[in-house]
């Protein structure tokens, strides 16, 4: 049986404390990355699952490359269609998957209709069916889609309640691992009896946003094992479902102290109105209308740690890597060697932005690369990403968390509509969790004026005064102190 | 004692589960086994002190007599003492059936595979034995 249990799940994921763990049960992987550290290491062996939706919602794509995953030469594994969805429309559109193996079908992988037996005989038809299955092909994995359908059969809550008992204790009394699928909503949660004697629930749900669709993975209940609660965002791509995780606050180490290291900004005369430089592991919110110099200000930071040594990740999601590769050259660098010392540029489009998808994606490559310096660039852009406020109040809120933990230095920029920080709700929100704040401002008729205020530096001295700044082929400098 | 002779050896399950029970009875009669059921612990010893089986196989959680004390009772016996048992329960309790005296302990839920190899291995010991000099 392709099992494992929790702790190599635990292990290859972001060393995360939190990761939920119950020690000794043995796992069924989903086949899903993502889905295995929701779920605590996957669905506990031996047990039965239901995996809710509406059409549409994921339930069997998930199911399929479960099964593809989990198929080896020791047990098939059963893949039942009901009423629901005829065996042929399942496999011609299972085929378009990067995980459909067509070696594996009728041998490692059985898909049997059981429609139109149950169609003839009702639905007590399925418990024969079960046992026939179990006593010939032996399945380490059962699933049955749709059970919802099956459910639908029976007139009376007698029959229901009878069915589902008959076939949880034939399911519990042999070694395999079952899978309802249904079109159920929550609120047949209350009503329906498979989710009394489910083991574990699994919800795939769409919301429209606009133009387009947001899909969350939710766990409802997963017995004798601890999961990751809330709305996981998931895309459905040809490989399956990409899951991303919600980020969740790290859990603050023992022996967890702040570093005392300062580090350079590469920003000249800004080292010094900092008392010199910025704490590692620190985060600074760098607040200003537009040009009035933060994502010059963030590559400076950025090609510093580069030539430092220190991997550096500039996640940008206004100005393509072109657009950000022809800045850096206007800064005197050069983009290839800066990336070769260990500059990454990350751009997302602010069109297709979803918040979750982009911090699973940041988390992957700090943690691919060690990154040493983030910038984000900018703020905004994340929060038109999200839908929920709250949500991303809780991002920002983790983000900070993980990287004081790990050390990691960062630059948030955040574009505000005019000179001051005050009076946007998100601002006055990462001003209160960062640890030092910057404002930039741009005046001046005749000529443009910049300059640069330290509102907040948590934990030092700061130079008080609005120092002006100016933007040269050098990059950003302050003038009093470069 | 010769328990498993040359015909289909048979095996005694003390077992409550009918859905346990059909499967055992499916898979054993298949592998080429008699298989007798018990309902309860003291039925299951009287079963064994009337007419030894090659096997005794049972769950602990079984009215009247548990199944680790029936195992420690069919153990302890001077007629029947060397039939041997396995314990097959929904409890994690190997280190328990083991001093009680069973020869192997498998865990619920019921897995073909490993259920007859267990049983084989038990039988295979158990003839050997039975046959040392």
């Amino acid at each position: 049986m392709t099992t494992r249990t929790a702790s190599h799940v635990a292990s290859d994921r972001h060393g995360d404390p939190r990761a939920p763990l119950v020690d000794g049960i043995e796992r069924l992987t989903s086949g899903n990355r993502e889905a295995d550290y929701i779920l605590g290491g996957g669905f506990p062996a031996n047990s039965i699952n239901i995996i809710m939706g509406h059409p549409g919602s994921g339930k069997t794509i998930f199911a399929e490359q479960l099964i593809f995953e989990n198929a080896g030469e020791d047990r098939p594994i059963l893949y039942l269609t009901t009423l629901s969805e005829p065996l042929a429309k399942v496999v011609r559109y299972l085929q378009g998957f990067r995980f459909f193996d067509e070696t594996k079908l009728g041998t490692q992988v059985i898909f049997e209709d059981a429609g139109a037996e149950l169609a003839k005989h009702g639905p007590d038809a399925l418990i024969p069916l079960l046992r026939r299955a179990i006593t010939t092909q032996a399945p380490k994995v059962i699933v049955i889609d749709s059970f919802k359908a099956v459910h639908d059969l029976m007139p009376s809550v007698a029959e229901r309640r009878r069915m589902v008992y008959e076939m949880t204790a034939l399911l519990t009394a042999y070694g395999t691992t079952a899978f309802l699928l249904g079109e159920y909503t929550e609120d047949d949660l209350l009503l329906y009896p498979e989710f009394a004697i489910a083991d574990g629930i699994v919800e795939m749900s769409r919301r429209r946003l606009g133009n387009r669709d947001e899909r969350y993975f939710r766990v409802y209940k997963l017995r004798g094992s601890r999961y990751l609660e809330g709305a996981h965002a998931f895309r459905i791509t040809h490989a399956g479902l990409d899951i991303y995780p919600r980020l969740v606050s790290p859990q603050i180490p023992e022996g967890y102290e702040p570093s005392t290291e300062r580090i350079s900004t590469g920003v000249k005369g800004l080292d010094a109105m900092l008392d010199g430089g910025v704490w590692r592991g620190s985060t600074t919110l760098l607040a200003g209308p537009s040009g009035a110099g933060k994502t010059t200000i963030g590559l400076q930071f950025a090609l510093e740690g580069a030539r430092l040594g220190e991997p550096s990740l500039y996640m940008n999601f206004q100005e393509n890597p072109s657009q950000l590769m022809r800045t850096i050259r206007n800064l005197g660098s050069d983009p290839d060697v800066a990336q070769a010392q260990g500059l990454e540029l990350v751009y997302a489009s602010p069109v297709e932005l979803q918040i979750d998808s982009i911090i699973v994606d940041m988390f992957r490559r700090i943690q691919q690369r060690q990154v040493r310096r983030l910038v984000i660039d900018a703020l905004g852009d994340l929060a038109s990403a999200a839908t929920d406020p709250q949500r991303l109040h809780d991002y920002l809120y983790a983000l900070v968390q993980h990287f004081a933990v790990s050390g990691i230095t960062s630059i948030l920029n955040f574009e505000t509509t005019g000179n001051t920080i005050a009076g946007n709700g998100m601002q006055n929100a990462m001003s209160y969790l960062s640890d030092n704040v910057l404002l930039l401002t741009v005046d001046g008729e005749e000529r443009t004026r910049r300059s640069l205020r330290v509102l907040k530096t948590r934990g030092s001295a700061h130079d008080t005064r609005v120092q002006e700044v100016e933007i040269s082929a050098a990059g950003l400098a302050v003038l009093d102190r470069a | 004692m010769q328990k498993a002779d040359a015909g289909r050896p048979r095996i005694l399950i003390a077992e409550g589960d009918r859905n346990v029970r059909d499967l055992q009875a499916y898979f054993l009669n298949d592998a080429g086994f008699d298989v007798e059921f018990a309902d309860d612990g003291q039925s299951a010893l009287d079963r064994v002190r009337a007419a030894a089986p090659a096997l005794l196989i049972t769950e602990i959680l079984i009215p009247k007599i548990d199944g680790l004390a029936l195992c420690r009772l069919v153990r302890s016996d001077d007629t029947v003492g060397d039939v041997p048992v396995i314990v097959f329960s929904i409890l994690a309790a190997a280190a328990r059936a083991n001093d009680a005296g069973a020869a192997a302990f498998l865990r619920k839920p019921l897995v073909e595979s490993t259920f007859l190899a267990a049983i084989n291995g038990v039988l295979m010991k158990s003839n050997a034995g039975a046959t040392a000099p």
